[in-house]
């Protein structure tokens, strides 16, 4: 597991490639998007799936794994009233194919400001593979994600940034789920990785 | 309404009682009921293979079928009598094509049944959708995608219901 200054240090890295994705994010609708402070969560996966929504609910995800010096998976979530929202953002029609094009377009674009930014303070490199877009229960979603990135741990690490399209009820739960269920590749290069308790 | 997470199991001797694993996508739900005694379990089953990883035995097919069958047995169960019900087991993402886990788990857990001597009765798995497994005792174990009506694998309006009712009769007769 890891210590409060770990965690903080976690913290601060999603704050900072969130911050970034939601620079493009606000290019990209012509909208303000405001940043909520991420969380840092190390837990049980049936915790880790709660703690990413109510698990019955039908959201859209968009799930991009990760290429790179950092083996997981990035997962956007999105009500269905939000994806409807940044569908007509982006002047498409909600539920069409081209709506699932423009879904997975923003997965691509939010997935790569973060991950670079992510890369370049950790000099990790860090590339998202092309996004699978799909309307489901949350549940269902996030548990078929944990169960490949922390399915033989213990807990699963999980880096949870929401981005909110200013003016709009439109949330979009941005997750970086490592693989292995750890973050150790990411707090080597800060110099605090092996003070696990 | 008892909801079962990932890698739990719980079992239910209660009639009324209603067990639910919301949202399976490559998970599979397993529900086991022995009519007669109206006992039922579920369990949310993760991955095919303990191998070396932690967790609780409900996570894998490997420990999570031996150990409902025996909480089952001691909740007054009878192994011949019981009846399977398997549920998820679906690919939901086009991700890692190696990596059908749903399929794996859907083999793994029929293999441990097999193994145990375990009667399928139904089975709702594959596909790219989740689903939701519940089980209401004294009523079915049913299958449910997002969005959509409950489809019922197996029904407990059973026997327990209809000797019970059969004995009352005598009973008013006499």
């Amino acid at each position: 597991m890891y210590n409060d200054m770990q965690l903080d240090a976690l913290r601060e890295l999603a704050n900072i490639a969130s911050g970034t994705a939601a620079t493009s994010l606000s290019q990209m609708l012509g909208r303000e998007v405001d940043l909520q402070v991420p969380r840092a969560l190390a837990l049980p996966l049936a915790d880790a799936v709660d703690a990413a929504g109510d698990p019955s609910e039908t959201v859209t995800g968009v799930a991009l794994p990760l290429e790179g010096d950092l083996e997981g998976i990035v997962l956007l979530l999105i009500s269905d009233e939000g994806a409807a929202i940044l569908c007509r953002l982006l002047g498409v029609e909600p539920g069409s194919d081209v709506a699932e094009s423009a879904l997975g377009e923003i997965g691509n674009i939010l997935g790569a400001s973060y991950l670079a930014a992510l890369g370049s303070m950790t000099g990790l490199n860090l590339l998202p593979s092309p996004p699978t877009v799909l309307t489901d229960l949350l549940g269902a979603i996030v548990a078929t994600v944990l169960a490949q990135t922390a399915g033989d741990c213990d807990f699963a690490f999980v880096l949870d940034s929401e981005l909110d399209v200013a003016g709009e009820p439109c949330a979009i739960s941005f997750l970086l789920l490592p693989a292995g269920g750890g973050a150790d590749e990411l707090l080597t290069p800060l110099g605090l990785a092996g003070t696990t308790a | 309404m008892e909801s079962v997470r990932m890698g739990e199991l719980v079992v239910s001797a209660t009639d009324g009682d209603e067990l639910v694993a919301i949202g399976l996508g490559s998970c599979i739900g397993l529900a086991m009921v022995d009519t007669q005694a109206g006992v039922a379990g579920l369990a949310h089953v993760v991955l095919p293979e303990s191998g070396s990883a932690g967790g609780p035995p409900g996570k894998f097919a490997d420990t999570a079928v031996p150990e409902l069958l025996a909480q089952l047995e001691r909740a007054g169960a009878v192994r011949r009598r019981l009846a399977a019900v398997l549920i998820g087991g679906a690919r939901m993402f086009a991700i890692g094509a190696s990596l059908d886990i749903g399929a794996r788990n859907a083999a793994a857990v029929r293999e441990q049944l097999g193994r145990l001597g375990i009667h399928v009765h139904a089975e709702e798995t594959g596909g790219n959708r989740g689903r939701t497994a519940r089980i209401v005792l004294g009523s079915d174990v049913s299958s449910q995608l997002a969005g959509g009506e409950r489809t019922s694998l197996l029904s407990l309006a059973g026997r327990t219901g209809a000797i019970t009712g059969a004995v009352r009769g005598l009973a008013g007769a006499r």
